[in-house]
């Protein structure tokens, strides 16, 4: 394995970015801030602590992938409200703005020697890392599921291919047929998601004029995120077209079946003509083999300032984190991501820092023009992220308050792409 | 924020210089707290526009802000997430973070 200097590193993964005169001589070398991960998390985390540090930090995002389709607004895809394009985005403007990009795969953590191991044999050392990997599927938490069956029965809880795999076998449906999603266990990616899915679903269903056509929604929790909102809507906007059963209602899911497409509970064998499998969930690989983690699965951090509470100059953002009452969702990422960027650049820049705040919105649309949002603001408190005050759609709302929603989670989009990639 | 919240804010306003030199000098704004404060606005307002439901609030008059951002904390202006957001500034936040708007061009 080649052993790479900082000066090396900096040379070799990130040419590109770097001026060649970059004084990256050790001794003399900027402080390095490397973040895993160019979700909504790190994305943001990345460009911040560049910004705020006006190059005193040299900041590298590690991402495999030179493009980046948000889970979030996924379902207006499967809706058929946006395109896959249009909720996809690259990394050039981050690169511009100085961050270096490297387009690659973390597949260690030296936290003894505070290195990261990239793909291709390259070790990076850094001062202060980013761990924002979001989450990795537990496959076996529904019996019969695997990554293989993901390809006839996605999952779609990450986006992209995945997504395009739902909405084609979403669109080849017959009237008359049975779309079946197992929602998966707390806690989890986007708590509201799997229901907006399910509207979409049904929206789409609607749209075609399929009136013989059912859902019917295996949960194993007794409630769910905005379940008057959903099941007022549902009743509202599709009567009788979404089941949804709570695990008293089903008594357990025994399993699947991807090769004949049957999804198996106490209650019945439904033979699903599409099923929508969205398993347990835990912290992305790279912070779990660096063992970030506890026993949930998720990694524990400090709500002050978002640092691993197993290594402090580790810290944690986005789904990959357990903070206790914020939801995991990219608006959470993106302000856990601000706080940790403001830390960095007092503990590196010596920047002024103030107390750590976050907020968290999440917009879901029932049908057209009727969108509910849930919300809240949390502050440090008992250990954990609390929160401070929360807010709820109502049901019965007018619906220009529904429409206005709606145009503001568009509005919502747009900026928040913008703070991350931008 | 509606039209009509629009007027009413514009009425507000024509008293604000008034109370301007009727109150004894303060503190200058922090703008670097405000600096860190708008960074909460960024998710929202970051690609505003004169068109969008969520408004442009780069380069507005820090007295309009202030008014505004005032009138969510005390609940007379409705939108839950602004209301949750200012719900928790305290008067020297709000102007700071007014005050770093104000000559904020660009995000």
């Amino acid at each position: 394995m080649t052993k790479l200097t900082r000066r090396s590193f900096t040379t070799l993964a990130g040419a590109a970015m770097v001026p060649l005169f970059a004084p990256a001589v050790i001794g003399q070398a900027k402080p390095r801030v490397i973040v895993i991960g160019g979700g909504p998390g790190g994305g943001t985390v990345a460009r911040y602590v560049n910004r705020d540090t006006k190059g005193a930090v040299h900041v590298t995002l590690v991402e495999p992938n030179k493009t980046f389709s948000t889970c979030f607004f996924s379902n207006l895809y499967v809706g058929g409200y946006r395109d896959l394009k249009s909720i996809t985005h690259n990394y050039e403007k981050v690169a511009k703005e100085g961050v270096n990009v490297v387009h690659d795969t973390v597949s260690a953590i030296d936290r003894d020697k505070k290195l990261v191991h990239l793909g291709g044999s390259v070790r990076a050392p850094y001062d202060r890392l980013v761990v924002a990997p979001g989450i990795d599927l537990k496959w076996d938490s529904v019996p019969g599921y695997s990554e293989k069956a993901s390809e006839t029965m996605p999952h779609a809880w990450k986006a992209g291919p995945q997504t395009e795999l739902l909405v084609n076998k979403l669109n080849a449906l017959n009237d008359g047929a049975t779309i079946v999603m197992v929602a998966p266990p707390n806690p989890y990616r986007c708590p509201p998601g799997p229901y907006e899915r399910v509207s979409m679903f049904a929206h789409v269903l609607k749209t075609k004029g399929h009136t013989r056509s059912k859902i019917v929604v295996i949960d194993p929790k007794p409630t769910f995120s905005k379940q008057a909102l959903f099941q007022e809507g549902w009743e509202k906007h599709y009567p009788g077209v979404i089941e949804w059963q709570d695990p008293k209602m089903h008594g357990g899911l025994k399993g699947i079946d991807a090769s004949t497409g049957e999804v198996k509970t106490d209650l019945a064998n439904y033979k699903a003509d599409l099923a929508n499998i969205i398993p347990a969930q835990m912290a992305g690989k790279i912070a779990r083999d660096a063992n970030l983690v506890d026993a949930s699965g998720w990694c524990p951090i400090d709500p002050e300032n978002m640092k691993s509470k197993v290594d402090p100059n580790i810290f944690v953002v986005g789904d990959a984190c357990i903070p206790g009452d914020m939801p995991k969702s990219a608006f959470s990422a993106n302000s856990q991501a601000k706080v940790a960027a403001m830390i960095i650049g007092g503990e590196l820049g010596n920047a002024r820092t103030f107390p750590a705040r976050y907020s968290n919105t999440c917009w879901s649309l029932i049908e057209t023009d009727d969108n509910v949002k849930v919300g809240g603001t949390y502050e440090p408190g008992e250990g954990k992220l609390k929160a401070v005050n929360t807010f709820i759609s109502q049901k019965g709302e007018g619906e220009d308050l529904r429409k206005t929603n709606y145009k503001e989670s568009q509005d919502w989009y747009a900026s928040i792409v913008s703070d991350v990639f931008g | 924020m509606t039209r009509g919240t629009s007027i009413v804010v514009t009425h507000r306003l024509l008293i604000l210089p008034v109370l301007a030199f009727a109150t004894p000098a303060l503190a200058a704004p922090d703008i670097e707290l405000g600096r860190y404060l708008a960074r909460e606005c960024m998710t929202c307002h970051r690609s505003a526009t004169a068109t969008s439901t969520i408004p442009n609030i780069f380069g507005m008059a820090a007295a309009t802000m202030t008014d505004v951002v005032k009138a969510y904390r005390d609940k007379k202006l409705s939108n839950d997430v602004m209301q949750g957001v200012a719900g928790r500034l305290k008067d020297d936040e709000i102007e700071a973070l007014a005050a770093y708007f104000e000559q904020t061009r660009q995000p």
